[in-house]
């Protein structure tokens, strides 16, 4: 294996042994709120719907409903791992000293830890895929191979764009003794304008329009979309995330290499 | 080695009185003021040197090993180490040097200290056969090849500091700088990590920069030493010198079985100091009188005990501390 490689997967496997340590942390953390926003919004839409399959809302019937909203989150499982907050702390409480020295950027190693959580994130989410599959009724959930194969590989191209915004706001910390207020903005954001609470389709459409080119729509909708088996063009899709993704990365950089020079390493 | 010409350090602070109103208020006026935190440093430490970097609290000398390991950038003044400009902090450079801090840990808090080596291995890019002979040369230099495999969380400070250090060390780093390695450790392990440090160096010939409040430390360690007082440097020399910088006496203690009559006697040309019932006195004798004066006061009083000064470092650097103007500034 080339070095740079084996850098990245011994930092992954660290994280996993870490991950392993506080198990039922990661799960409280990442799984559980999911599952418990998912369990929310199925109440939610059922008494909304008031039990009838037939009534249609923005076109969903109440099942179509139950279903999208599966899809968003075993979206969210792919594209959602750990936030900023500790990448703050590391700057705020001098940590990052450390990777200053070591001949590993502060960078890669969070990028690696990212991934080692959205790696056993995967396995999760095709875990309830599998069970979703068995289990429930073969309406509520369609498999096919190719909108699966195309939708993860957008959830992932939207997982680095989610971990870059996250990188961005992280090392803001150089100047903000807090960033968590602005992490929960983000995150209030994207589950609103994302379609996570309400498909894209019940939002008026100039709004929809507006909301395509920005990066919002491909943390849950399009992905869950896709998965669902509606596949939409998808050079735009590509196109527009990866557009945001290097945009926000080459900020990134800009900002790390200006907070560097601020940085005091206080309390090293 | 080292060598820095200038070197300066300002930082920028803005004061936040307390409480939620001044933090708002803080988002958008800050009263910025600078603080020099190193005053045009020059410094040379060649190769294969252990030098001691001393100062009070705040006198900058974590700032100085801060830049000299590329974590912060220098205001201004030039500064290489090893060849190389720290702040670009090219990898090559990063790859052979090393940082460790005494009251901060560096290791995988929550992990056995094995699984941080292995992945210090990949990021120093070790080869597998010298991965495995370094840790075993290290482990057995430092006695602690039973608890490589233990949380880290769960050592005592003297072994995490001993795992911290050898971390440090895989890598086979040019110049190590030591911030403070034996704060809070008890004697035992003070001297141990002072035993392996000199052992060390022996081996490996590699240039070592320490700080250190504990003057047993720069004793045992150091050939050479750098004062460092509000930011400027006020002594850079030998510690024979710096043990002289003061003047040359020797400060003997005498003990006495029964309260002495000082009024007359060899008493006020050494500078006697007495405790209040005149049975000890502190003098100052110039090295060459020491034999006859220490002769005389025992034949004629009743001397219960006597003590030469055990580390003239301590005493001189004390004396610093309490009147840094007595340092003067540096030539």
């Amino acid at each position: 294996m080339k070095p740079f490689l084996l850098k990245w997967f011994q930092t992954m496997q660290v994280s996993w042994s870490n991950l392993m340590v506080y198990k039922l942390n990661f799960f409280l953390q990442i799984i559980g709120p999911m599952l418990v926003f998912f369990f929310i919004k199925l109440s939610l839409w059922s008494s909304i719907y008031g039990g009838y399959d037939y009534v249609k809302i923005g076109g969903y019937t109440l099942s179509e409903m139950l279903s999208y909203h599966l899809w968003v989150m075993i979206a969210g499982m792919i594209i959602m791992s750990s936030t900023a907050s500790n990448l703050s702390e590391d700057i705020r409480l001098g940590k990052i000293s450390s990777y200053l020295i070591y001949p590993f950027s502060f960078w890669e190693f969070h990028a690696a830890k990212y991934l080692a959580r959205q790696v056993i994130q995967i396995i999760i989410a095709l875990i309830t895929i599998i069970s979703c599959y068995f289990l429930l009724d073969r309406l509520y959930i369609a498999f096919e191979p190719v909108s699966l194969a195309i939708g993860f590989f957008v959830a992932l191209l939207a997982g680095y764009y989610w971990f870059a915004a996250n990188y961005l706001i992280g090392i803001l910390a150089f100047w903000l003794d807090e960033t968590w207020t602005i992490m929960v903005g983000l995150q209030i954001m994207t589950y609103f304008f994302s379609g996570a609470i309400i498909p894209l389709e019940l939002f008026p459409e100039t709004m929809v329009e507006i909301l395509y080119w920005t990066p919002f729509p491909y943390i849950s909708f399009v992905p869950a979309k896709i998965l669902m088996g509606h596949i939409p063009p998808l050079l735009p899709v590509i196109g527009i995330l990866s557009f945001w993704s290097l945009f926000i990365t080459l900020i990134s950089y800009l900002v790390w290499r200006k907070g560097l020079s601020l940085y005091t390493a206080a309390g090293m | 080695m080292i060598f820095s010409e200038g070197l300066n350090k300002n930082f920028k602070i803005y004061r936040k009185p307390p409480g939620f109103l001044q933090s708002l208020k803080s988002l958008f006026y800050r009263e910025y003021h600078e603080k020099q935190a190193v005053d045009s440093f020059d410094i040379h430490i060649p190769k294969g040197k252990i030098v001691g970097l001393l100062g009070p609290n705040g006198a900058g000398k974590t700032t100085l090993m801060k830049m000299f390991t590329g974590i912060i950038i220098p205001s201004s003044g030039s500064l290489k180490v090893l060849g190389y400009t720290p702040s670009k902090r090219e990898r090559a450079f990063r790859k052979k040097i090393a940082l460790v801090m005494g009251h901060k840990s560096q290791l995988w808090w929550d992990l056995p200290a094995m699984d941080s080596f292995n992945l210090l291995q990949r990021y120093y890019e070790i080869s597998n056969a010298d991965f495995k002979q370094r840790v075993d040369e290290l482990s057995d230099l430092l006695n602690v090849t039973h608890i490589l495999n233990i949380h880290v969380r769960k050592l005592s400070l003297g072994e995490r500091m001993k795992v911290e250090l050898m971390s440090s060390l895989l890598h086979k780093p040019e110049v190590i700088f030591l911030d403070e390695p034996t704060i809070g450790l008890d004697l035992i392990a003070q001297k141990n990590i002072r035993d392996f440090l000199i052992q060390y160096h022996k081996k490996t010939g590699s240039t070592i920069l320490i700080t250190s409040h504990y003057m047993a430390d720069i004793d045992a360690l150091c050939s050479e030493l750098i004062l460092i007082i509000n930011g400027s440097k006020r002594f850079d020399g030998s510690i024979k010198q710096f043990e002289n910088l003061l003047g040359s006496e020797k400060i003997v203690n005498f003990s006495f079985s029964k309260p002495i009559e000082n009024e007359n006697g060899v008493w006020q040309q050494f500078k006697a100091h007495w405790n209040h019932d005149n049975t000890q006195v502190e003098l100052s004798i110039p090295e060459k009188q020491m034999r006859e004066v220490s002769q005389k006061i025992l034949s004629e009083y009743p001397v219960c005990d006597f003590n030469t000064d055990k580390m003239p470092i301590e005493r001189v650097m004390k004396t610093l501390l309490e009147n840094p103007e007595l340092a003067g500034p540096y030539r």
